[in-house]
């Protein structure tokens, strides 16, 4: 319990938040270091001294395109040194915590800034540790014989401490709480939220100015008893035009890109707003924009632009009904190191909707796909239904009752649908998914002898060989996450499964062993 | 001459802000108006607790109002004049509900600060039995010695939780004739002596302090109190509005008031409903109409199928598959302008949780309105219904 708890990301800013150039810490190795993220980078930024010529504030303003107004809310409200808490708030990816620090970044001479991340910060316990190590003259590391405290009144007492000896040197301190609104969803959140809050309060030290930064609206913290509220600075999400200027920002052929974006953007603009997504969409596209261009370097005139509108019409079409999937920074950075390989990975992503069956390539065995088949049906048909579509005659075709669609039995039936709507797939205990199984296998066992290893031992020797090897399976396929487990039934004591796979999945896989799932599938 | 002049102007301006922002964000200056006047909580608490002071008793008060009246800067004041007027006699020992509520942790502060002011060593390992001891002794000793120990806890209300044996103990002290101690009480909730237990309320003594927020005379006052510079210099509320003060002109103007105001008044959810981009709002609206329906539950399945059928119905370029609408539907949980029905299912595919919308049809509305880009279909959806 007295082991506090530092975790790695706070040593190394706290190594960076220190005024005089601090050496790298020995401590940690290089080589397992990931790259540093932009934001971070910033973070380092904002704490060194800022270079001589580009601290003025157009310069500030020209980093930020499109939030010149809450830049300079910020700086008017940061200002001269008292100020009163200050709260950040805004969408996703609409530049609030970038803003800030650099305009702490351009405010640098005599503050101090203390940054904590909350999302990376798991408990209190290690948010107390974070900012007191940040605030401690030596980075004190995991074996100090300081304790970190994990009640509030003794950090309230640890963190006046340390700040009272940073304002009577006539230092200012800023505290960046980022990422406020994970807190509400921590396991003491409904405390700790307050706590920070009032901190100010709290501390009752003017040189000490706080700054909360959050995804989610003000009126997501407004408690019982209520508290001085802090001044709000909205980020709205960027409009079409800049996000036009954020995009063009430092491109090496403006005149190509514009036109390209004159044509791209505003289709997607009308599905997000946001402008990571944004660009990761519109980079591939660009690519694609170019290929009938030799010379990257060209300006294109009205012919051209026309042309190149009807070469990237198709692919946009497709870009726009594919998932906005951000990738990793890391992942990205690589892509453009490498060339090649971006290039690959590009062609992969616009392969089209024909292409997606070739990229399904899962390395998987014949019977796991059986299994998650069988799986997938269980899930979705209703059990009283599993006699009539797996008859030992294998057919379905014997369903020819139909029952008179009164009125009544109508409306019951589009209550049904709607309860199965609500309801999701359904869970199913294993003696089902196992008979219905060995069904399917039965039923195109012809394509699994053709497929078998050549021993055939499995096969010969019975279901009990067959039986453990799709236990096996079964549990492999429930830790990727294609099936869950839900708990045991507190009646029948069994474990029950659910499919997590939706039905275009479904159909792919049944589409690469040839089976005809369809013919399965009850349709409502 | 004219820019050494206007720069002179300028620097003058600064220092008037910084004198200004000072002041706002220095509770006790801002409140220090109201020591002049006679027949405020001011004047009765220090007649309180000096009469206490000077006739050896016991006693106990809570002031109780909303947040931002006073009442903690009334409490250092009235403590700052004591200790000017009674240096030997008074000692204060300060705990915050939120920061103490727990019953050990609140007697090893009160024992940590009585050693501070005493000049006795604190030791850190003492139980909460040897605590609570300690404090009584400390009660009687200081008592016998003709000093009183003035107890403010803040946020009065918390420590009104659970057993309240902090409370108990520390009042039951306060019974004996020989102790001398006065209890302050400080709350936001207006009914804090109802949260105490019987045995704990008859041993309180039913005073309390009501504050209001200050009417507009008052504030009127307030503001000239804290807007006038010490000296009479050639310039002329709040925080924000001086942050906003023009440094060229050096004047308060009235648009750095506008400015301010607009700023404050802000509907986060209207800001948040005019950041969504098209299909983020055909989503919404899509909600809205499966609400008005009087669907008692439904989820993104049910919302793809309003959706499709809308699709099917106005034939808008707006369609776009269904992995493409779950990121959209993703965004609005992000954004906290709908959210899940319920907690249960934690383990179930987000599709099928029930879900609910957090705005308003007249928000939606309003906002559709408000919205140059949106599609006039969209509208066409969203007032359809509610004639129908």
């Amino acid at each position: 319990m007295s082991q506090p708890v530092t975790p790695r990301r706070t040593t190394r800013s706290s190594a960076s938040a220190s005024p005089s150039p601090a050496p790298a810490s020995p401590t940690s190795p290089p080589k397992s270091r990931p790259k540093p993220s932009p934001r971070r980078q910033l973070l380092a930024a904002a704490a060194a001294p800022p270079k001589e010529d580009g601290s003025s504030a157009d310069a500030l303003l020209a980093e930020l395109p499109g939030r010149r107004a809450q830049a300079m809310d910020i700086l008017r409200l940061l200002a001269p040194a008292p100020a009163l808490p200050l709260m950040l708030h805004g969408g996703a990816a609409t530049g609030k915590t970038r803003a800030l620090l650099l305009a702490l970044r351009y405010l640098r001479p005599s503050q101090r800034l203390v940054y904590a991340a909350l999302r990376s910060l798991p408990s209190p316990r290690a948010l107390f540790a974070s900012l007191l190590s940040q605030l401690s003259a030596t980075p004190f590391s995991t074996s100090s014989r300081h304790r970190v405290p994990d009640k509030p009144s003794d950090f309230v007492a640890a963190l006046r401490d340390a700040l009272n000896g940073i304002v009577s040197q006539g230092e200012v301190v800023y505290l960046v709480f980022d990422n406020l609104e994970v807190v509400r969803s921590w396991d003491k959140g409904g405390q700790l939220l307050p706590l920070l809050l009032r901190l100010h309060d709290l501390l009752q030290l003017p040189q000490v100015v706080l700054v909360y930064v959050s995804s989610a609206t003000p009126d997501a913290y407004y408690s019982m008893t209520g508290s001085v509220e802090p001044n709000y600075v909205y980020f709205p999400d960027y409009t079409v035009d800049e996000v036009r200027d954020i995009l063009m920002h430092d491109h090496p052929n403006p005149k190509l890109y514009s036109s390209f974006l004159s044509v791209a953007l505003k289709p997607l603009f009308r599905v997000t707003r946001r402008v990571d997504e944004l660009s990761a969409v519109l980079e591939p596209l660009f690519r694609r924009y170019c290929e009938p261009l030799g010379d990257l370097k060209a300006v294109p005139d009205e012919g051209m632009k026309r042309r190149l509108f009807e070469h990237v019409q198709s692919h946009l079409a497709v870009a726009l009904n594919e998932t906005f999937n951000v990738p990793m920074r890391a992942s990205m950075d690589e892509i453009k190191d490498g060339g090649s390989a971006g290039k690959g990975s590009a062609k992969r992503q616009f392969a089209g909707k024909d292409g997606l069956s070739s990229e399904l390539e899962f390395h998987m065995s014949v019977s796991a796909k059986y299994l998650l088949l069988s799986a997938f049906l269980a899930s979705r048909n209703p059990a009283t239904l599993d006699a009539a579509l797996f008859d030992s005659t294998g057919g379905l075709d014997n369903r020819k009752r139909k029952r008179k669609s009164s009125q009544a039995s109508m409306h019951m039936k589009d209550t049904i649908v709607e309860e199965m709507l609500m309801k999701g797939p359904g869970t199913f205990p294993l003696e089902r998914l196992l008979a219905i199984f060995q069904c399917i296998t039965s039923v195109s066992e012809d394509i699994l002898d053709e497929i078998d290893c050549p021993g055939n031992m499995a096969s010969e020797s019975g279901t009990t060989g067959l039986m453990s090897d799709v236990l096996l399976q079964l549990s492999t396929l429930c830790n990727s996450n294609f099936l869950s487990k839900s708990r045991s039934c507190p009646l029948e004591g069994s474990a029950r499964y659910r499919s997590n796979i939706d039905e275009d999945l479904a159909l792919k896989v049944a589409r690469s062993v040839n089976f005809p799932l369809s013919k399965y599938m009850y349709r409502r | 001459m004219a820019a050494a002049a206007a720069a002179a102007a300028a620097s003058v301006a600064s220092q008037a802000q910084a004198v200004l922002r000072g002041r706002l964000c220095d509770q006790a200056v801002v409140h220090s108006a109201l020591r002049s006047s006679p027949d405020t909580n001011y004047s009765k608490l220090k007649y309180l607790v000096a009469s206490s002071v000077s006739e050896a008793c016991n006693n106990s008060v809570l002031l109780l109002g909303p947040r931002g009246c006073g009442k903690a800067a009334v409490v250092d004041m009235v403590l700052d004049d004591l200790k000017k007027d009674h240096p030997d006699a008074i000692s204060v020992i300060r705990l915050n509900g939120m920061l103490h509520s727990d019953d050990n942790c609140a007697t090893k502060e009160i024992a940590r600060q009585l050693c501070l002011e005493h000049q006795l060593s604190f030791s850190k390992m003492a139980s909460s039995d040897d605590n609570t001891e300690f404090m009584i002794d400390m009660l009687r000793e200081c008592g016998l010695a003709h000093k009183t120990i003035i107890f403010v806890l803040e946020e009065f209300d918390l420590f009104a939780q659970g057993k309240q044996r902090l409370l108990y103990s520390l009042l039951d002290a306060m019974q004996s004739l020989t102790s001398q101690a006065v209890v302050i009480g400080v709350s936001c909730r207006l009914d804090a002596d109802q949260l105490l237990e019987k045995r704990v309320r008859s041993r309180f003594s039913h005073r309390k302090l009501l504050f209001v927020p200050s009417s507009v005379d008052s504030l009127q006052r307030l503001m000239e109190h804290l807007l006038a510079l010490p000296e009479d210099s050639p310039l002329p509320t709040n925080f924000r509005v001086v942050s906003y003060m023009d440094i060229d002109s050096g004047l308060l103007s009235m648009q750095s008031f506008m400015n301010a105001l607009s700023s404050m008044q802000r509907q986060p959810k209207m800001d948040g409903l005019q950041d969504l981009s098209i299909l983020e709002l055909y989503i919404l609206v899509c909600m809205n109409r499966l609400e008005d329906k009087e669907k008692s539950s439904y989820n993104f399945i049910t919302i793809m199928k309003e959706y499709k059928s809308v699709q099917d119905a106005y034939k808008t370029s707006d369609k776009y598959s269904h992995t493409v609408c779950f990121r959209a539907f993703e965004h609005l949980l992000d954004r906290e302008l709908i959210s899940f029905a319920d907690n249960k299912g934690r383990n179930q595919a987000l599709e099928y949780r029930p879900v609910k919308l957090l705005i308003s049809s007249r928000e939606l509305a309003e906002s559709l309105k408000l919205n140059t880009t949106c599609p006039a279909v969209l509208q066409k959806l969203l007032d359809r219904e509610r004639y129908m």
